[in-house]
């Protein structure tokens, strides 16, 4: 595929002002002006292409990252990209432990690399990634999604480019709140009722399912749930924890509800993540379900889905008086901070998350843009019109606490947590999970 | 450790009467009677150099390291001393992941040994097809482990094949929650471990029979004993080494079980099936804190030392038995 | 060995009915699992997502093998895996036979030392030796070698094949090698010609057990072997996983794949034991 038709106003704008730069450079005037450059030099050797690494976890659908990767190595002369492919994300402690010892030996073995977006803030504060205001700076911040910017910016510099987002939302039965005369739940309570109905009448077996199995995605769900009370886990000081605080312990209180007084929810769910929570819906045997963006594929495709055709999505009820929060998930570009050639890092970057290319992320692998802009590309619409509607799911999200220690911080919740829930103790454990964070943090 | 042969010995020669063998052996001393001293050390060498290259060098560094603050997040690297210990003495997940472990392994091995010496029994017997069984019993080993663990999270789920038969048979009302429980996950896991691991103490103990001379049997038969007393009295005994053994390379394995708490449960619900592997894992892999993780291990290492060592009471005190 | 006969005439058919019951059952136990894997393997993606399990894959198909070794590209995995695990516990048995004989036949100073030692290197946890063994072998430039891994896995095989062939070699009667020894033969040449032949319901075991370890090994796999074409089964299987899809009939197939010729090895092999055995019984 060729390299789209510039668009005015965009960032390609500006590549191609790097492209021509660099292009003066290699044609050996003098030495480049390009603030945005900063102390890196050696950026584009004279003749020849400059060759970078960049390191993915394995993502892939109808094309791979590899593909893509390829696609910008053939529409440009100045940068080569080395592909070097880690696990999938499926397996993401594995992915990030190679991420940190290539990363932790500061030799820019790998100049570009894709990270959770639950990473940023620790490889921020060890040093590991480049800050990227300098390339980057607030015109562009302010073409992708708030929220997005929010989680790729520690002590506020930015340190990673977002790539895709992915949020938790809800996914109702269509046909059977029709039949029922129900309306799309705005209040988890308006929820919890409507699910109580669809079960009384024999409708679903399960009436709404979500995720508590002790692992990362239980803080996810924890996110939503905690945020749509007006509550959250760690104040944006960074320092401050408010998971005991009372808006958190009603939010927690009512997760374990759902399965204790409410009834709603399945035990099992204290044992499930995402695949086999969605597994009774797209069955036909669940009346609600709160999941990432990937049940929509699932639960359309017929030969597998007994619903297809009877889904409808949504954005995740809200407590009264808050408002609803979407966990942010999906991967984000980074640059090491100990790369030696930084500029045509810079360059690679700028491509892969345009517009143009955030589209072909979005049509050939299905991973939904961080750009408002690209949702209203006309081809999105035809290719995948349910990728449309995440837009304003996004427009709410929220992300997980962004903290160095995130990753400790999180087995702490997730113990903590899947305690509470498990023996109906909430606040007692809310509070001991508060002063286990606050020794981690120190 | 004991050298001497501590079996009757028989085999292709007539039988003969095993008390004059054995002292035969303490009268000779070194068979040979020239001195080889370097030969023997040769023949270990290579053995030596490999299990040294491998894994010493690790295992001190984990030992080292365990007295170190060493983190790669905090990027700190520097001698604490007993710093690590007291946390782990106050870490009241590490006691309860510790705890748990012990379970785990104390009626993993203990399952396995029976069911493995009752299959390995089976086996030992000359039936048709008796081949195309022992293959059979050695599939659930050869399955990745990987693929097991999944297998075995499907099987428990709500919507799993187990639930289906118990709904469907009626012997309970309603789908039993085997995984999202604290009282009924970590037994779940150690269904699946046995499952899986049966057939690798089978095949041990099944070698270890079929050592045990047939001209026995025939002597036993003579004298009118039966089935049950021969193998009380006579297989039983001289399988002991090799059992005792095989349940302490099964118990040192269990202790340090991964895979399957961390692909099922991920170590919960609420921690119930947090082993010292799959904490520990967290600790270096999540946490990336070195030091305290390799403290772990060392706890670890510590607790198998302790197994190992009670084992070994029991397997010397069997020997010894035998003189 | 035959079963004892009873006093008792009676007792035989009921003996022999609660025997095959036995039999039945544990093969059944064994196989279940598989037998699930094998039809899963063959069920259309509409029929695995049904709850009800369909027990026979009719119609069934090839799509989950085609996706195994056409899409997936699975063949190199299991050449890999072939060569390093091949390797590795051909190394690894030839030395634990050497290391094993001489500790129980041969006059080795410190034998208690060496057995010690081996239990004791054994029992370290898996996951701590990770991170420093991927730092030697950085530096070693073993990274992403059918050597280094294939290393790797020898030291990780060693303990448990040392140990069974211990066991077994003192259980072989001194006799035979010392009849070997006057016949004029060096230790070697009587370990090689007599004492194996004999010990071979030992070494067979020690070899499966440490070629079905290493054949499942995942974690060091996974962080020694860092490119896709050197990689090895069991980290195939777990790349089959996207980010949220979990292709059930996929990996079922290439989990068939990748377990039957372990069956085929294990049939092979549990011939030449029970030939073995019955030589020499009949021998006597």
């Amino acid at each position: 595929m060729s390299v789209p038709p510039r668009r005015d106003g965009s960032p390609l704008s500006r590549r191609s002002f790097v492209k021509g730069l660099g292009a003066v450079v290699a044609a050996g005037a003098a030495a480049p002006a390009i603030a945005a450059c900063g102390s890196s030099s050696g950026a584009v050797t004279s003749g020849g292409k400059t060759t970078i690494t960049f390191a993915s976890a394995k993502f892939f659908a109808q094309k791979t990252i590899g593909q893509i990767v390829e696609e910008y190595n053939n529409a440009q002369k100045l940068v080569n990209v080395q592909f070097q492919q880690l696990p999938t994300p499926s397996q993401s402690t594995e992915v990030h432990q190679q991420l940190v010892q290539a990363l932790s030996e500061r030799n820019g073995s790998i100049d570009v690399f894709t990270g959770d977006i639950i990473w940023i803030s620790e490889f921020a504060a060890a040093g590991w990634s480049a800050p990227l205001d300098s390339y980057f700076g607030p015109s562009v911040k302010a073409q992708y999604f708030p929220g997005v910017i929010d989680a790729c910016t520690y002590n506020g510099a930015m340190h990673a480019l977002p790539w895709y987002l992915d949020a938790g939302m809800l996914y109702y039965r269509k046909d059977l709140l029709d039949a029922a005369g129900l309306t799309v739940p705005t209040s988890w309570s308006e929820l919890v009722t409507g699910a109580q109905k669809l079960m009384a009448a024999g409708k679903v077996t399960d009436g709404f399912n979500w995720q508590a199995k002790q692992a990362e995605v239980l803080v996810c769900d924890l996110v939503e749930f905690i945020g749509s009370n007006g509550g959250s886990i760690l104040a944006p000081d960074g320092k401050t924890v408010t998971i005991a605080e009372p808006n958190a312990v009603a939010a927690v209180q009512f997760m374990a509800d759902t399965f204790g007084q409410a009834k709603v929810t399945p035990k099992a769910v204290l044992s499930w993540d995402e695949v086999p929570s969605e597994l009774p819906f797209t069955g036909g045997k669940a009346g609600f379900l709160r999941n990432w963006s990937f049940v929509w594929t699932d639960a359309q495709n017929t030969s597998s889905s007994s619903v297809a055709g009877k889904v409808g999505v949504t954005s995740l009820p809200a407590f009264p008086g808050g408002k609803n929060a979407a966990c942010l998930g999906g991967y984000q570009f980074g640059m090491n901070a100990s790369s030696t050639k930084k500029s045509a890092a810079i360059d690679f970057l700028t491509w892969m998350s345009s517009p143009a290319t955030q589209l072909k992320w979005a049509t050939e692998l299905g991973l939904a843009p961080s750009r408002p802009s690209v949702y209203t590309q006309p081809e999105l619409a035809q290719v995948n019109p349910f990728m449309v509607k995440l837009q304003d799911i996004f427009t709410g999200g929220t992300p997980r606490p962004k903290t160095p220690k995130y990753s400790q911080i999180s087995l702490a919740i997730q113990a903590g947590v899947s305690a509470a829930l498990t023996t109906g103790n909430v606040e007692s454990n809310l509070k001991s999970t508060k002063s286990q964070i606050e020794q981690i943090i120190g | 450790m004991v050298t001497r042969t501590a079996v009757p010995s028989s085999g292709p020669p007539a039988g003969h009467e095993p008390a004059p063998r054995r002292a035969r052996y303490r009268r000779q001393g070194r068979p040979g009677g020239k001195p080889r001293s370097f030969g023997p050390i040769l023949l270990v060498l290579p053995m030596l150099a490999s299990l040294l290259a491998v894994s010493l060098y690790p295992v001190l560094r984990t030992i080292w390291t365990a007295f170190r603050n060493t983190s790669l997040e905090a990027q700190s690297d520097s001698f604490t001393g007993l710093a690590n210990l007291r946390h782990l003495e106050q870490d009241a997940l590490f006691w309860k992941a510790w705890r748990q472990t012990l379970e785990f392994t104390a009626v993993t091995t203990l399952a396995e040994t029976l069911l493995g010496l009752v299959i390995a029994l089976a086996l030992g017997q000359a039936f048709r097809g008796r081949g195309l069984v022992r293959a059979a019993v050695l599939v659930p080993w050869a399955i990745p482990t990987v693929v097991t663990a999944r297998m075995f999270s499907w099987l428990f789920d709500q919507g799993g094949l187990v639930n289906y038969l118990l709904v469907r048979t009626h012997l309970v009302g309603q789908p039993v929650n085997f995984l999202g429980s604290t009282t009924l996950a970590l037994p779940t896991l150690m269904a699946a471990d046995i499952w899986k691991t049966t057939p690798f103490m089978a095949l041990l103990l099944l070698a270890g029979l079929q050592v045990i001379p047939t001209s026995l049997a025939e002597a036993a038969r003579i004298d009118g004993a039966s089935a049950w007393k021969y193998f009380w009295r006579v297989r039983l005994p001289l399988l002991m080494p090799t059992l005792l053994v095989a349940a302490l390379l099964r118990a040192l394995d269990a202790f340090r079980v991964f895979d399957l708490p961390y692909v099922v449960t991920g170590g919960g619900p609420a921690s119930s099936t947090q082993t010292m592997s799959t904490y520990a894992y967290n600790v270096l892999f999540s946490g990336l804190e070195i030091g305290y993780g390799s403290a772990i291990a060392t706890a670890m290492f510590i607790t198998e030392v302790l197994i190992a060592g009670a084992f070994g009471v029991f397997i010397v005190r069997r020997i010894r038995q035998e003189d | 060995m035959a079963v004892l006969a009873s006093s008792r005439a009676w007792k035989r058919p009921l003996r022999r009915s609660a025997f095959g019951v036995l039999v039945t059952g544990i093969a059944v136990w064994s196989l279940f699992p598989f037998a699930w894997q094998l039809i899963t393997s063959f069920e259309p993606d509409r029929d695995l997502a049904r709850f009800t399990p369909t027990w026979l894959p009719v119609p069934g198909t090839l799509q989950h093998y085609r996706n195994v070794f056409v899409a997936k590209d699975f063949a190199p995995y299991i050449a890999n895996s072939l060569i390093v695990d091949v390797s590795a516990t051909a190394v690894a048995l030839v030395f634990a036979a050497l290391a094993a004989y001489s500790i129980a036949r041969l006059p080795l100073p410190g034998k208690g030392a060496v057995l010690g030692l081996v239990l004791a290197v054994s029992m370290f946890p898996q996951i701590s030796i990770v991170t420093p063994l991927y730092e030697v072998m950085i530096r070693l430039h073993l990274i992403d070698t059918y050597a280094g891994l294939s290393g790797v896995y020898i030291g990780l095989a060693l303990p448990l094949m040392v140990y069974i062939l211990w066991g077994h070699f003192r259980t072989i009667p001194r006799e035979l090698d010392e009849a070997a020894r006057i016949d004029g033969a060096g230790p070697l040449v009587a370990l090689w010609k007599v004492v194996i032949p004999v010990a071979l319901p030992g070494v067979v075991p020690a070899a499966l057990l440490g070629f079905i370890a290493s054949w499942n090994e995942l974690l060091l796999a996974l962080s020694l072997m860092t490119s896709p074409p050197r990689q090895t089964i069991p980290v195939g299987i777990a790349n089959f996983t996207g980010l949220y899809s979990i292709p059930w009939g996929d990996i079922a197939a290439a989990s068939v794949v990748v377990t039957v010729p372990l069956v085929v090895l294990v049939l092979i092999f549990q011939k030449r034991i029970v030939e073995g055995v019955t030589a020499g019984a009949v021998k006597g």
